[in-house]
């Protein structure tokens, strides 16, 4: 399939391990974060990471929008299912994700009618055809699918769509990799960048990365030998004292970004002072809301919701690995306590979450390795 | 693309489906668009440009972000 089968072809990813290999410094240990959970999905599904000299170590990073959203926000979109007479919406990872009291899955199980959808358009096209009834779009992700949701709200508000709702969960890329910055513990060497959110975003957000931090930062694809370039990239950045926004997905990505997208999500969306990321904590200004415009479609105006914090489960080790602090298989209670089938943190909910992945792909080779 | 598979989130950190255009409706602005799979899903096409049946988009949650180009599919 063109777009997939040339980014796939086993000699040149040998080739290019090889020049990757050229690149580094005999000696240095290379940390490399990719920030976006859909490269930790490809890394894993391709084995990419068995391309790389032993050291290059690769991070991963915060970019789950599943895997970040704290248990206190499913436990109001749970309380929201369970308004009488609602239609509660919502990808199908989220329904697995569990809060305090259990999953939307088990609040379905309970009798609340909580339904998958592929889209926020699928959420109003429930809303037209139940119009005796609410129906709540539970809205999760970064700038992907942020001008999603911003295009069905004004949809809805065109059309003059009363039952539905938005409880709005969506976040931004830049504050966490911020505060990823910041934080004391983490020593890293650049990062790989967010293709599709990039798609969106364009590529100037993420200049502060070299011009505050110093640090290289390439834009990438999802198909393995996208990766592989990008974090070539990155090691002849470093090797050559540069430091920089590349894009090396530049098929898909404009350096401006997709404009109407940023108009969209500026007419419906606006900051929200601070919004809790799990593992992460409180960040500032990177969470959205609906902007006053859109109020009336706004469902934690026009419901009550508890809005409780809640700790994530002692055992869980989530934040440490949403921060690369360190890898999936080094929590306590991954593979056992902890799996996609039962999962405690959201790291193994979602198929990109660095723990699922692991699971998926990446324990049997660790256990090769020990034999 | 189903929420169904285990290897693939909707929810999409950053994982788009390239889909190609069925047919569009200019008028709600909306295209039925195909996934590599053959399901069918109807997507927003207000964020690109122009699309014809034939063109290859990549769709987040039922939204086309960019329209793919086959003549800069460069590596």
């Amino acid at each position: 399939m063109k777009y997939v089968d040339e980014f796939r072809d086993a000699g040149i990813g040998r080739v290019l391990s090889g020049e990757i290999l050229a690149a580094v410094e005999p000696g240095r240990h290379y940390k490399v974060m990719e920030v976006c959970g859909g490269h930790t999905h490809s890394i894993y599904k391709y084995g990419v990471d068995d391309l790389l000299p032993a050291n290059v170590e690769l991070v991963h990073g915060p970019g789950c929008p599943v895997c970040v959203i704290p248990m206190g926000r499913v436990d109001d979109g749970i309380a929201l299912a369970h308004e009488p007479g609602a239609i509660f919406t919502c990808f199908g990872d989220m329904m697995r994700v569990p809060g305090s009291r259990g999953t939307l899955l088990e609040a379905k199980a309970e009798g609340a009618d909580v339904r998958m959808v592929y889209s926020p358009l699928d959420a109003l096209r429930i809303a037209k055809a139940n119009p005796d009834r609410e129906t709540i779009f539970f809205a999760i992700g970064f700038e992907t699918t942020a001008p999603s949701t911003a295009l069905t709200l004004m949809r809805a508000k065109a059309e003059g769509v009363k039952n539905f709702t938005v409880m709005c969960n969506h976040v931004t890329i830049v504050p966490p990799l911020r505060a990823l910055l910041e934080s004391p513990d983490l020593r890293l060497d650049g990062f790989i960048g967010p293709g599709h959110v990039s798609t969106v975003v364009g590529a100037r957000p993420f200049a502060f990365i070299p011009a505050q931090y110093e640090k290289p930062c390439v834009i990438a694809g999802f198909e393995p030998l996208d990766i592989l370039q990008a974090i070539h990239m990155i090691l002849v950045q470093l090797a050559e004292g540069r430091c920089e926004v590349e894009n090396q997905y530049t098929r898909v990505v404009p350096y401006e970004g997709n404009r109407k997208a940023l108009e969209v999500m500026a007419e419906v969306f606006e900051l929200r002072p601070h919004f809790e990321w799990r593992g992460l904590g409180f960040i500032s200004q990177s969470g959205l809301k609906l902007s006053a415009r859109y109020a009336e479609l706004d469902a934690e105006l026009r419901f009550s919701v508890p809005g409780v914090r809640v700790a994530d489960p002692k055992a869980c080790q989530c934040g440490e690995v949403l921060k690369g602090v360190i890898k999936p298989w080094e929590c306590k209670v991954f593979g056992t306590a902890c799996t996609p089938e039962r999962p405690i943190g959201t790291c193994m909910v979602s198929s990109e979450g660095a723990c699922a992945a692991y699971y998926n792909y990446g324990r049997f080779a660790r256990e090769r390795e020990v034999v | 693309m189903s929420c169904a598979d285990p290897f693939h989130c909707v929810t999409c950190a950053d994982e788009g489906v390239a889909m190609r255009v069925v047919a569009v409706d200019e008028e709600r602005g909306l295209a039925l668009c195909a996934a590599p799979g053959g399901e069918r899903q109807s997507v927003e096409i207000a964020l690109v440009g122009p699309v014809a049946p034939g063109d290859l988009l990549l769709v987040h949650a039922g939204t086309a972000l960019a329209a793919l180009d086959p003549t800069e599919a460069g590596a």
